[in-house]
């Protein structure tokens, strides 16, 4: 019986690299696969000539396994492959690009804010994102006066992940965007800040047309920690939609909102367990000793989730 | 593990036309955790030799040319 060798070599770059000009496209795609498997740096060179290859297949497979290397070198090739002529070719790089750690890969990526497609611009803004590079933070502002709202959306991302206070009043001025992803993107991202203007910005957000920026305004203010949005919030307990009044739920508990206890006492009773549940959550974390008769009176309700939040939330209770 | 005698009924079934185990690939081979894939002696492509499957799925999609397909009972989907 052959004993097989656990740590074999996978086998050397240069020579793997001889079967990306086998005339099959099979062998040529299987070459890349191995090639990717040895995880050596200096397969980015052959990965990024297989980007070019006739066959769509084994550009994609090619973008797909730059996913797992790093530098500018690999960003080089990612960029190519984002004008791809294959839909899917692109679309893997696309995905490949947001792999990438190195810093100097930025720049490769970054003149691509200014390409002619938008698909581009959207994935080059996706890619830098993750790489948190300060020489982003112009292009990517500039990028919110893009045409296209695909395009503004990872503009804004671009932005959250610096948090950068500097780019406060972009950030604000496209919570008043036209399309309601970048609206969403804009008010999630202000979360971060305790600037009194992103606290008024996030508040009028709960008034938006849109109920998923409402739901992330919501959630936000909670996580922005400001006390002066809990007023807003206890007004958003009275959303049409029930995701906006689960996330004021969460977020008045966070906050600690004394003001919000008898509002929150009145979700005790909705027919909705998940809020009866948060209403409950919430009142224990603010820990309210007149919270204590309504949470007794849901210990015993036919939802096991509420049951066992109320009894937490009572032995939050001071004594 | 039972062998699998029919290959139409496992829950692992490749598409020999665009299966590429007879230019080398053994990604199918390589992913399974239970190891019950194979490359044929005979055709050179992959199949599945035992007949036992978690459905966990990465045969399916680490696939480079999309030719395994894993069949989830009904009752486990």
């Amino acid at each position: 019986m052959a004993v097989t060798d656990p740590f074999e070599a996978f086998g050397d770059v240069a020579d793997l690299a001889l079967d990306l000009a086998d005339p099959d496209a099979a062998v040529r795609r299987v070459a890349v696969l191995a090639l990717a498997e040895t995880a050596d740096p200096e397969a980015i060179p052959h990965l990024g000539g297989a980007v070019a290859d006739p066959d769509a297949g084994v550009r994609r497979q090619a973008a797909e396994a730059l996913g797992g290397f790093d530098g500018p070198g690999t960003a080089a090739a990612l960029c190519a492959a984002l004008a791809d002529a294959d839909p899917g070719v692109a679309a893997a790089a696309a995905e490949s690009l947001t792999e990438l750690k190195d810093p100097a890969a930025g720049a490769p990526i970054l003149p691509l804010v200014a390409h002619a497609d938008a698909f581009v611009r959207a994935a080059a803004l996706r890619g830098l994102r993750n790489l948190r590079l300060a020489t982003s933070l112009g292009p990517a502002v500039g990028a919110l006066g893009d045409p296209e709202p695909a395009v503004r959306a990872q503009a804004v991302g671009v932005i959250a992940y610096l948090k950068s206070e500097e780019a406060l009043p972009s950030l604000i001025g496209a919570t008043r965007d036209p399309d309601a992803e970048v609206r969403r993107a804009a008010v999630g991202a202000l979360a971060f800040s305790r600037h009194g203007h992103a606290g008024e910005a996030i508040g009028h957000a709960l008034h938006d047309d849109d109920w998923g920026v409402r739901e992330i305004a919501a959630d936000a203010l909670g996580r922005a920690g400001q006390g002066t949005g809990s007023a807003a919030l206890i007004v958003a307990l009275d959303d049409p939609y029930w995701q906006v009044r689960q996330k004021a739920l969460r977020s008045l508990g966070q906050l600690k909102a004394h003001e919000a206890v008898p509002a929150l006492l009145l979700v005790l009773a909705d027919a909705r367990p998940t809020l009866r549940k948060e209403a409950a959550a919430a009142l224990g974390e603010i820990a309210a000793p007149q919270a204590r008769a309504g949470l007794a009176a849901i210990a015993d309700d036919t939802d096991p989730d509420v049951r066992k939040t109320a009894r937490w939330a009572l032995d939050r209770l001071p004594a | 593990m039972p062998l699998a005698h029919t290959p139409s009924t496992v829950p692992v079934t490749v598409d020999d036309a665009k299966c590429i185990a007879d230019k080398g690939c053994t990604v199918c081979v390589d992913v399974c955790p239970l190891d019950v894939l194979r490359i044929s002696d005979l055709t050179g492509k992959a199949y599945m030799k035992y007949d036992e499957c978690w459905y966990c799925m990465p045969c399916e999609t680490d696939c480079p040319t999309g030719a395994v397909s894993v069949q989830i009972p009904y009752l486990l989907r």
